[in-house]
């Protein structure tokens, strides 16, 4: 049974605008896979339809077996916190340090402070951002932007971990060690979705590729390459 | 709570100019609303004192003796309607008239107890009931003229019921201002605030959590204006119960039947305009969070 399922999920923006048509796919328990495809090409709207930010026009997301689209409102941040996501712009807060941005995924789920106190150093541990707590956004490189935000997606041990381009604004050396911590995020058993648009990364890690075209899924490949 | 006094201040500093207007705004409101209530209860209280001041004299003629006087007032001692039923003889008169003009001698040379006319004093228990009264007592035998202030007390509570209406008119049309500078508030609040709200959905904050700040904040202007607004309201009450227009009052009405001690009426208004201003800025940024956080 797949942890999560696309089934035959079709995604509209208004009457012509078609992100996503009839796409299909699962994903099993600890898996590591890239989400290719150029710009444009439906990445960002799975990622979005799988933390139920939209809904999809037609069609079931699945997550342990749970209808994403039917999952009541007060239910969803619970969901959000069994699925860690980062994004290209790292999405961190620029007023607060280091610790307090990891903190804060915790405080919102009211932990207390003595979980808070176990948890932010060990996941900072995880991407090696220890020496770097007292530290603003605005001191640290893109690549250390990118890990802060993995170290926060993880702070409630989610099951899954989507990164939407994670090594999109980062430059080849940063993204080597972003790449680093997810392989080893995922050697935890956590799964890894990353969708990406980098070549030379997906040609490097061997891991599933599913690729998207047009909204469509055009192929799906085990130790796969960007271009199949 | 240290989290959200914090994010108090971080807002109040980012909307200076906003946080002041609300605060005006809703001490304005909170002031009327204070005092239109104490209108109400002065112009009660006032009415009160004129209704127990009412009432009816009836002079009798000179050839009508004290006993049928006296019978007249055992027979209305017994009616439902009156209240209070005193006899001033023609010497207690005399005795009133002389007081009333002790520095008049050449006048008081003049009077003698034998001109000046008995009377009873009646009073009613209702003001509604003096009308009928006084047209039953112009029917009576022996009597010379029955006299009564009844337009002066209607006069008085036709205004003060007039304003009574022009204070809710005007309580309504501020509450309903401070409500949409509530949601203003916020809504500028929320919008200053995008990006981080964002990013506490990305991470599974609960709605109850994002929506505390907001409404902490809001029920925050609420009580610090409808505060300073009782500060204002005791400073000027206390100021005009102790003029010489209202004499020395200790006891007001703040309901047709319920007379308290004026600081009592001041401790029951102040809990007013803190439950108000509580009130209104839990269901006013109630109201924003909903319509402009889309969460």
């Amino acid at each position: 049974m797949s942890q999560i399922e696309f089934k035959n999920v079709s995604k509209k923006y208004g009457q012509d605008s078609v992100a996503l048509e009839e796409v299909s796919f699962g994903i099993n328990d600890g898996e590591f896979v890239f989400l290719v495809g150029p710009s444009g090409a439906g990445k960002s709207t799975l990622v979005k339809l799988l933390i139920r930010e939209i809904l999809p026009s037609s069609g079931v997301v699945l997550f342990n077996d749970r209808d994403v689209g039917l999952i009541p409102q007060v239910e969803l941040p619970s969901l959000r916190r069994k699925i860690g996501v980062v994004f290209q712009d790292f999405k961190v807060l620029k007023s607060k340090n280091v610790f307090e941005n990891v903190a804060i995924a915790l405080e919102v789920a009211d932990s207390s402070d003595e979980t808070i106190g176990n948890v932010v150093p060990n996941v900072l541990g995880l991407v090696g951002l220890s020496d770097k707590t007292e530290r603003f956004p605005s001191q640290l490189s893109g690549g250390e932007l990118q890990r802060l935000s993995i170290a926060r997606a993880l702070a409630h041990e989610p099951d899954v971990l989507i990164a939407d381009e994670p090594t999109g604004m980062i430059d080849p050396g940063s993204s080597a060690e972003v790449m680093q911590v997810l392989d080893k995020i995922n050697s935890l058993g956590t799964t890894v979705l990353m969708a990406t648009h980098d070549f030379s990364i997906v040609d490097r890690m061997k891991r599933r590729v599913i690729r998207v075209e047009n909204g469509r899924v055009i192929s799906d490949k085990n130790e796969g390459k960007y271009n199949g | 709570m240290d989290k959200l006094w914090k994010n108090l201040l971080i807002s109040i500093k980012r909307e200076k100019f906003l946080s002041l207007s609300t605060l005006i705004i809703m001490t304005i409101t909170f002031t009327v609303l204070g005092f239109f209530l104490s209108l109400i209860v002065f112009s009660q209280t006032a009415v009160k004192y004129l209704e127990n001041q009412a009432q009816i004299t009836i002079f009798f003629k000179d050839d009508f003796s004290e006993k049928n006087i006296l019978s007249l007032k055992e027979k209305y001692e017994k009616d439902k309607t009156i209240s209070n039923v005193n006899y001033v003889s023609k010497e207690q008169a005399l005795k009133i008239f002389t007081d009333l003009n002790k520095n008049e001698p050449i006048l008081l040379e003049s009077i003698s107890a034998n001109i000046l006319p008995a009377s009873l004093e009646i009073r009613a228990k209702r003001l509604s009931s003096l009308s009928a009264l006084a047209v039953k007592f112009e029917k009576q035998d022996g009597v010379e003229e029955v006299r009564y202030f009844k337009d002066v007390i209607e006069n008085f509570r036709f205004w003060s019921n007039l304003y009574h209406l022009i204070g809710l008119g005007l309580v309504l049309i501020f509450a309903t201002i401070s409500f949409s500078v509530v949601i203003a508030l916020i809504r500028m609040t929320i919008n200053s605030k995008g990006e981080e709200l964002e990013i506490l959905k990305l991470v599974g904050a609960t709605d109850v959590y994002v929506k505390r700040p907001f409404i902490f904040q809001a029920v925050f202007f609420g009580l610090v204006s409808s505060i300073l607004s009782f500060i204002i309201s005791v400073v000027w009450i206390l100021s005009l119960v102790g003029s010489k227009f209202f004499g020395d009052i200790k006891t007001v009405f703040i309901l047709p039947v319920v007379e308290v001690n004026i600081f009592v009426y001041l401790i029951i208004l102040g809990v007013i305009l803190v439950l108000s201003g509580a009130l209104l800025g839990y269901f006013g940024s109630l109201t924003a969070v909903k319509k402009y956080l889309k969460f």
